[in-house]
């Protein structure tokens, strides 16, 4: 039997070709987050961005940001033909831990980007970068495993747009939640010690969270993908 | 090598086949004929396991899946932004065999274009590196949908000897409604 993990580089490596040649994740992802950004920095100009709102805010951008492009990984395989092509060779779980590996890097990529721009153009200071890193990579592992497998499980649907929605909103919510929580905390400053121990304890959830979706996610997707 | 037994298939209410019952041994070339809709790709689909059987078994030949069975079909797509080589490289990689990438490539007559992306390859092209794949493994069973379509007549001659070669290795089923594809096969299933 072939290693696992010379299957999932073989996955990592073909995604990574193929992004780099086609440049849709990354150009659609900049180009929102470029559009976001300059949209937040024009409404608030002058003004100082309350910091509660401005973790709720870049969150918001960092969601839409991954949702608008993480999808297509596993939808476009289906709609251009070639998901048979990788399921004759492939296992699933090569395919799974491979698309999530480039999603994750992809969304990481595009969330610091993002950020840059955000804190560049709004002046709003980072009090913990520590935090801040934490909470993006939590949140990149989380947002990939869940759009992995709702990708997987609506791919071959008719209604892929209606369904991934109605899948991926319970999956995101909790996401989101202790994402804003855990950014507010690394945006500081902060007043009180139990404010920031519920961020840190926020940033800690969020890892697990993240950790969580792609454990489930390997369960399922095998199930996706072959049926 | 593969036995199929009572395999069925139905959309909604409509059977698309039913009661599929066949047997291939080594040297056996099955040639799967219907009309267009016939269900010709979705048996071979449900024999690979690709669409899930209303009803009956399909039994492949032993060992990976991945490397005892080669597959090429009309609806499969290669990568458009993948070049033949890293086509043949990745399936060498995930099935862990030799990739064989300048030796197949050669003999399906793709040579010159090993490092042209796929996208910019002719219909006739891609068919060949469709081929090229199916046959990476050396498998038991090859499965050709149309493996015809989009090939010239030098690609024509390419495929009646990868046949030949499978017949000496395994077995092949071929789906196809070009009757001059009948020259490829000794047992034959209409579908109607």
């Amino acid at each position: 039997m072939n290693s696992i993990w010379a299957e999932i580089g073989a996955v990592v490596r073909k995604e990574a070709l193929t992004e780099m040649r086609a440049r849709n994740g990354i150009a659609t992802s900049a180009l929102f987050a470029l559009v976001t950004v300059v949209a937040i920095a024009l409404a608030t100009f002058n003004r100082t961005i309350d910091k509660d709102m401005a973790s709720g805010l870049l969150w918001v951008a960092i969601l839409f940001a991954a949702v608008i492009t993480l999808p297509r990984v596993m939808v476009t395989e289906e709609e251009q033909g070639t998901a048979d092509l990788l399921r004759m060779l492939a296992r699933p779980e090569a395919v799974y831990w491979g698309k999530c590996i480039f999603n994750g890097c992809q969304i990481m990529a595009a969330s610091f980007i993002l950020s840059f721009l955000f804190f560049g153009f709004t002046h709003v200071g980072l009090e913990s970068p520590g935090l801040f890193a934490l909470s993006v990579f939590g949140g990149s592992m989380g947002l990939a495993g869940s759009a992995t497998m709702c990708g997987a499980l609506v791919a071959r649907a008719a209604n892929r747009a209606m369904l991934a929605g109605a899948i991926a909103v319970p999956l995101l919510l909790p996401l989101v939640a202790l994402g804003v929580s855990g950014m507010r905390v690394a945006i500081g400053p902060i007043e009180a010690d139990f404010v920031y121990d519920a961020g840190v304890r926020a940033v800690i959830g969020l890892d697990c969270y993240g950790i969580a979706t792609l454990a489930i996610g390997v369960l399922i997707f095998p199930f996706a993908w072959k049926s | 090598m593969i036995a199929v037994e009572s395999l069925g298939k139905r959309f909604g209410d409509r059977w698309i086949f039913r009661g599929i019952s066949f047997e291939l041994g080594r040297g056996d070339r099955l040639i799967v004929l219907g009309k267009n809709g016939a269900g010709k790709s979705t048996l071979l689909k449900t024999i690979l396991g690709l669409a899930e059987p209303t009803e009956g078994t399909a039994r492949l030949p032993e060992g990976d899946p991945r490397n005892s069975v080669g597959y090429s079909s009309m609806d499969m797509t290669v990568y458009p932004f993948l070049t033949p080589r890293e086509h043949l490289d990745m399936a060498g990689q995930l099935r862990g065999c030799a990739p064989r990438t300048d030796e197949l490539l050669g003999r399906v007559g793709l040579a010159e274009a090993t490092d042209r992306l796929s996208g910019q390859l002719s219909t006739g092209m891609r068919a060949r590196l469709k081929l090229a794949l199916a046959m990476q493994a050396e498998p038991s069973l090859l499965v050709l949908d149309e493996p015809g379509a989009g090939l010239d007549e030098q690609g024509r001659r390419v495929l009646d000897l990868i046949v030949e070669e499978q017949a000496r290795r395994g077995c092949a089923i071929v789906a196809t409604n070009d009757p001059g594809e009948r020259r490829l096969g000794n047992l034959e299933l209409d579908l109607g």
